[in-house]
Protein backbone atom coordinates (compact mmCIF):
# COMPACT_ATOMS: atom_id res chain seq x y z
CA UNK A 1 0.00 0.00 0.00
CA UNK A 2 1.56 3.55 -0.77
CA UNK A 3 1.19 6.78 1.52
CA UNK A 4 0.55 9.79 -0.74
CA UNK A 5 2.69 12.81 0.01
CA UNK A 6 2.26 14.85 2.53
CA UNK A 7 -0.72 17.33 2.63
CA UNK A 8 -0.14 21.02 3.64
CA UNK A 9 -1.30 20.78 7.07
CA UNK A 10 1.32 17.45 7.78
CA UNK A 11 3.84 19.53 5.98
CA UNK A 12 3.42 22.56 8.38
CA UNK A 13 3.55 20.16 11.23
CA UNK A 14 6.59 18.83 9.80
CA UNK A 15 8.16 22.37 9.61
CA UNK A 16 7.12 23.18 13.09
CA UNK A 17 8.84 19.96 14.68
CA UNK A 18 5.27 18.87 16.13
CA UNK A 19 4.49 15.13 16.27
CA UNK A 20 2.90 12.99 13.27
CA UNK A 21 0.43 10.38 13.41
CA UNK A 22 2.77 7.04 12.49
CA UNK A 23 1.48 6.40 9.07
CA UNK A 24 2.63 10.01 7.91
CA UNK A 25 5.87 10.34 9.76
CA UNK A 26 6.71 6.91 8.26
CA UNK A 27 6.07 8.12 4.91
CA UNK A 28 8.43 11.42 5.40
CA UNK A 29 11.04 9.16 6.27
CA UNK A 30 11.27 7.20 3.19
CA UNK A 31 9.57 10.11 1.06
CA UNK A 32 13.51 11.83 -0.52
CA UNK A 33 10.38 14.63 -2.50
CA UNK A 34 8.56 15.23 0.96
CA UNK A 35 12.11 15.74 3.36
CA UNK A 36 13.01 18.32 0.24
CA UNK A 37 10.11 20.09 0.64
CA UNK A 38 10.94 20.23 4.28
CA UNK A 39 14.34 20.58 4.65
CA UNK A 40 13.92 23.34 2.04
CA UNK A 41 11.71 25.44 3.89
CA UNK A 42 13.81 25.12 6.68
CA UNK A 43 16.81 26.26 5.23
CA UNK A 44 15.43 29.41 3.84
CA UNK A 45 14.16 30.18 6.82
CA UNK A 46 17.82 29.72 8.46
CA UNK A 47 18.54 32.03 5.55
CA UNK A 48 16.86 34.64 6.15
CA UNK A 49 17.35 34.72 10.48
CA UNK A 50 20.89 36.39 8.98
CA UNK A 51 23.96 36.70 10.96
CA UNK A 52 23.92 37.20 14.66
CA UNK A 53 25.78 39.97 16.21
CA UNK A 54 29.46 39.27 17.39
CA UNK A 55 30.79 38.47 20.30
CA UNK A 56 32.37 42.68 20.75
CA UNK A 57 28.98 44.07 20.01
CA UNK A 58 27.26 41.49 22.26
CA UNK A 59 29.67 42.44 24.91
CA UNK A 60 29.25 46.01 24.61
CA UNK A 61 25.43 46.38 24.88
CA UNK A 62 25.29 44.31 27.84
CA UNK A 63 28.10 46.22 29.43
CA UNK A 64 26.43 48.85 28.75
CA UNK A 65 23.00 47.17 30.43
CA UNK A 66 24.89 46.17 33.62
CA UNK A 67 26.41 49.92 33.40
CA UNK A 68 23.45 51.35 33.97
CA UNK A 69 21.68 49.12 36.18
CA UNK A 70 24.57 49.46 38.22
CA UNK A 71 24.54 53.08 38.22
CA UNK A 72 20.85 52.83 39.06
CA UNK A 73 21.62 50.57 41.95
CA UNK A 74 23.96 52.76 43.47
CA UNK A 75 21.53 55.69 43.00
CA UNK A 76 18.95 53.73 45.07
CA UNK A 77 21.30 53.25 47.64
CA UNK A 78 22.18 56.98 47.85
CA UNK A 79 18.30 57.89 47.94
CA UNK A 80 17.56 55.20 50.88
CA UNK A 81 20.83 56.44 52.80
CA UNK A 82 19.74 60.33 52.74
CA UNK A 83 16.53 58.98 53.73
CA UNK A 84 17.34 57.26 56.40
CA UNK A 85 19.41 60.06 57.36
CA UNK A 86 17.00 62.07 57.32
CA UNK A 87 14.67 60.16 59.59
CA UNK A 88 16.98 59.76 62.50
CA UNK A 89 18.26 63.42 62.54
CA UNK A 90 14.49 64.15 62.39
CA UNK A 91 13.58 62.08 65.40
CA UNK A 92 17.08 63.18 67.38
CA UNK A 93 16.02 66.49 67.22
CA UNK A 94 13.73 66.87 70.26
CA UNK A 95 16.17 65.08 72.46
CA UNK A 96 18.50 67.61 70.97
CA UNK A 97 16.48 70.68 71.82
CA UNK A 98 15.90 69.30 75.45
CA UNK A 99 19.81 69.17 76.45
CA UNK A 100 20.27 72.69 75.22
CA UNK A 101 20.11 75.46 77.75
CA UNK A 102 16.83 77.27 78.66
CA UNK A 103 16.42 80.31 77.64
CA UNK A 104 16.44 83.28 80.43
CA UNK A 105 13.14 84.57 80.87
CA UNK A 106 13.31 88.79 81.08
CA UNK A 107 10.83 90.06 83.38
CA UNK A 108 10.64 93.10 82.11
CA UNK A 109 8.59 94.59 85.53
CA UNK A 110 11.73 93.74 87.46
CA UNK A 111 13.91 95.66 85.01
CA UNK A 112 11.55 98.49 84.77
CA UNK A 113 11.87 98.97 88.56
CA UNK A 114 15.75 98.81 88.62
CA UNK A 115 16.01 101.37 85.87
CA UNK A 116 13.72 103.83 87.63
CA UNK A 117 15.33 103.66 91.33
CA UNK A 118 19.01 103.81 88.93
CA UNK A 119 17.62 107.30 87.32
CA UNK A 120 16.11 108.11 90.99
CA UNK A 121 19.85 107.86 92.31
CA UNK A 122 21.66 109.65 89.63
CA UNK A 123 20.44 110.60 86.50
CA UNK A 124 23.48 110.61 84.68
CA UNK A 125 25.00 107.41 85.70
CA UNK A 126 22.11 105.62 83.90
CA UNK A 127 23.50 107.50 80.60
CA UNK A 128 27.27 107.00 81.14
CA UNK A 129 29.78 105.63 83.40
CA UNK A 130 30.76 107.26 86.41
CA UNK A 131 34.43 107.78 85.08
CA UNK A 132 32.58 109.93 82.35
CA UNK A 133 30.17 111.74 84.58
CA UNK A 134 32.86 113.07 86.99
CA UNK A 135 34.89 114.28 83.74
CA UNK A 136 32.53 116.49 82.74
CA UNK A 137 30.91 117.57 86.03
CA UNK A 138 33.71 117.15 88.98
CA UNK A 139 32.51 116.95 92.28
CA UNK A 140 32.78 119.70 94.45
CA UNK A 141 35.59 119.23 97.31
CA UNK A 142 33.16 121.27 99.42
CA UNK A 143 30.27 120.54 98.93
CA UNK A 144 30.87 117.04 97.33
CA UNK A 145 27.79 117.78 95.01
CA UNK A 146 27.54 118.00 91.48
CA UNK A 147 27.19 121.36 89.94
CA UNK A 148 26.75 122.07 86.34
CA UNK A 149 28.10 125.41 85.20
CA UNK B 1 15.89 25.19 15.14
CA UNK B 2 17.57 24.58 19.06
CA UNK B 3 15.42 27.42 21.04
CA UNK B 4 18.02 29.77 22.18
CA UNK B 5 17.53 29.01 25.73
CA UNK B 6 17.86 25.08 25.23
CA UNK B 7 21.49 26.03 24.27
CA UNK B 8 22.45 26.53 27.77
CA UNK B 9 21.90 23.36 29.44
CA UNK B 10 23.49 24.53 32.75
CA UNK B 11 20.30 27.57 32.69
CA UNK B 12 17.04 25.21 33.61
CA UNK B 13 14.57 27.02 35.26
CA UNK B 14 15.61 26.34 38.95
CA UNK B 15 18.78 27.60 37.86
CA UNK B 16 17.66 31.14 36.42
CA UNK B 17 14.72 31.18 39.72
CA UNK B 18 18.34 31.41 41.82
CA UNK B 19 20.25 33.77 39.33
CA UNK B 20 17.57 36.22 39.14
CA UNK B 21 17.41 35.96 42.62
CA UNK B 22 20.62 36.40 43.58
CA UNK B 23 21.06 39.03 40.79
CA UNK B 24 18.17 41.09 42.30
CA UNK B 25 19.54 41.31 45.23
CA UNK B 26 22.61 43.39 43.44
CA UNK B 27 25.15 40.00 42.51
CA UNK B 28 26.48 41.22 39.44
CA UNK B 29 28.18 37.97 38.13
CA UNK B 30 24.43 36.60 38.02
CA UNK B 31 23.10 39.85 36.33
CA UNK B 32 26.02 39.05 33.55
CA UNK B 33 25.18 35.31 33.56
CA UNK B 34 21.68 35.54 33.24
CA UNK B 35 21.97 38.10 30.27
CA UNK B 36 24.76 36.10 28.59
CA UNK B 37 22.65 33.63 28.14
CA UNK B 38 20.11 35.47 26.61
CA UNK B 39 21.00 38.10 24.85
CA UNK B 40 21.27 36.74 21.35
CA UNK B 41 17.52 35.87 21.57
CA UNK B 42 16.65 39.41 22.57
CA UNK B 43 18.93 40.54 19.36
CA UNK B 44 17.16 38.16 16.94
CA UNK B 45 14.02 39.21 18.57
CA UNK B 46 14.79 43.17 18.00
CA UNK B 47 16.30 42.63 14.62
CA UNK B 48 13.55 40.91 13.31
CA UNK B 49 10.65 43.07 14.96
CA UNK B 50 11.83 46.64 14.35
CA UNK B 51 11.96 48.25 10.64
CA UNK B 52 15.28 49.04 9.23
CA UNK B 53 16.58 52.19 10.57
CA UNK B 54 15.70 51.18 13.84
CA UNK B 55 18.71 51.33 16.47
CA UNK B 56 18.04 47.22 17.08
CA UNK B 57 21.30 47.47 19.75
CA UNK B 58 19.69 50.44 21.62
CA UNK B 59 16.82 48.38 21.43
CA UNK B 60 18.28 45.07 22.96
CA UNK B 61 20.36 47.37 25.68
CA UNK B 62 17.18 49.25 27.19
CA UNK B 63 15.46 45.23 26.78
CA UNK B 64 18.26 43.60 29.20
CA UNK B 65 18.41 47.01 31.26
CA UNK B 66 14.37 46.84 31.85
CA UNK B 67 14.71 42.90 32.49
CA UNK B 68 17.26 44.14 35.01
CA UNK B 69 15.58 46.64 36.56
CA UNK B 70 12.08 44.10 37.13
CA UNK B 71 13.91 41.39 38.02
CA UNK B 72 11.20 40.81 41.10
CA UNK B 73 8.84 40.38 39.11
CA UNK B 74 10.00 37.30 37.47
CA UNK B 75 8.35 35.14 39.44
CA UNK B 76 9.93 32.16 37.91
CA UNK B 77 6.88 30.24 36.55
CA UNK B 78 7.69 30.04 33.52
CA UNK B 79 11.30 30.35 31.28
CA UNK B 80 13.22 33.28 31.82
CA UNK B 81 13.36 33.11 27.86
CA UNK B 82 9.77 33.71 27.20
CA UNK B 83 9.95 36.12 30.19
CA UNK B 84 12.75 38.28 28.77
CA UNK B 85 10.82 37.83 25.08
CA UNK B 86 7.96 39.64 26.47
CA UNK B 87 10.21 42.75 27.21
CA UNK B 88 11.36 42.48 23.77
CA UNK B 89 8.21 42.14 21.89
CA UNK B 90 6.63 44.76 23.88
CA UNK B 91 9.43 47.12 23.74
CA UNK B 92 9.38 47.00 19.55
CA UNK B 93 5.59 47.47 20.45
CA UNK B 94 6.22 50.63 22.33
CA UNK B 95 9.10 51.86 19.48
CA UNK B 96 6.37 50.66 16.30
CA UNK B 97 3.53 52.86 17.94
CA UNK B 98 5.43 55.82 18.66
CA UNK B 99 6.58 56.05 15.27
CA UNK B 100 3.51 54.29 14.14
CA UNK B 101 4.41 51.94 12.04
CA UNK B 102 2.83 49.08 10.82
CA UNK B 103 4.96 46.52 9.58
CA UNK B 104 6.76 44.96 11.57
CA UNK B 105 9.05 42.55 9.79
CA UNK B 106 11.36 44.34 7.01
CA UNK B 107 10.36 44.00 3.58
CA UNK B 108 14.37 44.34 2.55
CA UNK B 109 15.90 41.68 4.49
CA UNK B 110 19.09 42.64 6.74
CA UNK B 111 20.28 41.00 9.65
CA UNK B 112 22.00 43.23 13.20
CA UNK B 113 24.40 44.55 11.56
CA UNK B 114 22.26 46.38 8.82
CA UNK B 115 23.68 44.43 6.20
CA UNK B 116 22.31 42.53 3.38
CA UNK B 117 21.77 38.44 4.50
CA UNK B 118 21.50 37.57 0.87
CA UNK B 119 24.80 38.23 0.22
CA UNK B 120 25.71 35.71 2.71
CA UNK B 121 23.96 33.24 0.12
CA UNK B 122 27.07 32.37 -1.49
CA UNK B 123 27.54 33.84 -5.58
CA UNK B 124 29.75 31.71 -6.58
CA UNK B 125 28.54 28.44 -6.14
CA UNK B 126 28.83 26.20 -9.50
CA UNK B 127 25.12 26.52 -10.08
CA UNK B 128 24.61 30.83 -10.25
CA UNK B 129 21.18 30.00 -10.93
CA UNK B 130 19.86 28.10 -8.07
CA UNK B 131 21.74 30.80 -5.95
CA UNK B 132 19.46 33.29 -7.51
CA UNK B 133 16.64 31.42 -6.68
CA UNK B 134 17.72 30.86 -3.07
CA UNK B 135 17.72 34.70 -2.69
CA UNK B 136 14.64 35.10 -4.03
CA UNK B 137 12.77 32.68 -2.21
CA UNK B 138 15.07 34.24 1.15
CA UNK B 139 13.09 38.01 -0.19
CA UNK B 140 9.98 36.38 -0.72
CA UNK B 141 10.03 35.13 2.47
CA UNK B 142 10.92 38.61 4.03
CA UNK B 143 7.90 40.38 2.35
CA UNK B 144 5.21 37.81 2.92
CA UNK B 145 6.07 37.94 6.71
CA UNK B 146 5.91 41.85 6.70
CA UNK B 147 2.29 41.45 5.12
CA UNK B 148 1.39 38.81 7.92
CA UNK B 149 -0.81 39.90 10.74
CA UNK B 150 1.11 41.42 13.79
CA UNK B 151 0.14 38.38 15.95
CA UNK B 152 1.28 36.23 12.94
CA UNK B 153 4.27 38.29 12.22
CA UNK B 154 5.35 38.03 16.12
CA UNK B 155 5.06 34.22 16.66
CA UNK B 156 6.82 33.84 13.42
CA UNK B 157 9.99 35.77 14.25
CA UNK B 158 9.93 34.30 17.89
CA UNK B 159 10.03 30.73 16.23
CA UNK B 160 11.70 30.45 13.50
CA UNK B 161 14.14 33.59 13.82
CA UNK B 162 14.57 33.85 17.65
CA UNK B 163 14.14 30.11 18.30
CA UNK B 164 11.30 30.04 21.26
CA UNK B 165 9.89 26.82 22.09
CA UNK B 166 5.82 26.72 21.97
CA UNK B 167 6.15 27.56 25.72
CA UNK B 168 7.92 30.71 25.53
CA UNK B 169 6.12 31.79 22.96
CA UNK B 170 2.75 31.53 24.85
CA UNK B 171 4.78 33.44 27.56
CA UNK B 172 6.05 36.22 25.83
CA UNK B 173 2.70 37.38 23.95
CA UNK B 174 0.78 36.56 27.09
CA UNK B 175 -1.36 34.05 24.98
CA UNK B 176 -2.25 30.19 25.40
CA UNK B 177 -0.11 27.71 23.57
CA UNK B 178 -3.25 26.82 21.36
CA UNK B 179 -3.21 30.62 20.30
CA UNK B 180 0.08 30.37 19.43
CA UNK B 181 -0.21 27.19 17.28
CA UNK B 182 -3.59 28.51 15.52
CA UNK B 183 -0.97 31.56 14.82
CA UNK B 184 1.88 29.88 13.48
CA UNK B 185 0.25 27.32 11.77
CA UNK B 186 -1.69 30.30 9.43
CA UNK B 187 1.87 31.96 8.83
CA UNK B 188 3.92 29.34 8.14
CA UNK B 189 0.73 28.32 5.49
CA UNK B 190 1.02 31.40 3.96
CA UNK B 191 4.49 32.11 4.08
CA UNK B 192 5.60 28.21 3.05
CA UNK B 193 3.40 28.50 -0.42
CA UNK B 194 5.01 31.92 -1.20
CA UNK B 195 8.60 30.59 -0.59
CA UNK B 196 8.06 26.94 -2.17
CA UNK B 197 7.15 28.95 -5.28
CA UNK B 198 10.48 30.49 -5.55
CA UNK B 199 12.65 27.95 -3.98
CA UNK B 200 15.48 26.11 -5.83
Amino acid sequence: MSIPHLNDDELNLAVLGEDLPPEVAGHLAVCLDCRRRRDAFLAIVEMARGADPDETTRERVREGALAAWGATSSRHWVRWLAAAAAVIVLSLLPLLRGRAPAPQIINADAVMVEVDQMLDRDPLSAVATEEIVDTVVPVSAESGERSVS
Amino acid sequence: MASVARREPALRREGERELAEAARRGDRDAAETLLESHELLVFRTCGRLLPPGEDVEAAVQETLLRALRNLGRFSGQGSFAGWIAAIAVNLCRDRLRRKRLVPFLSLEARDENGTDPLAAVPSTEPNPERVAMARQAVSRLHGEVSRLPRRQQEVFALRFFAGLDLGDIATALGVDVGTVKTHLHRAVQRVRVVVEEARP
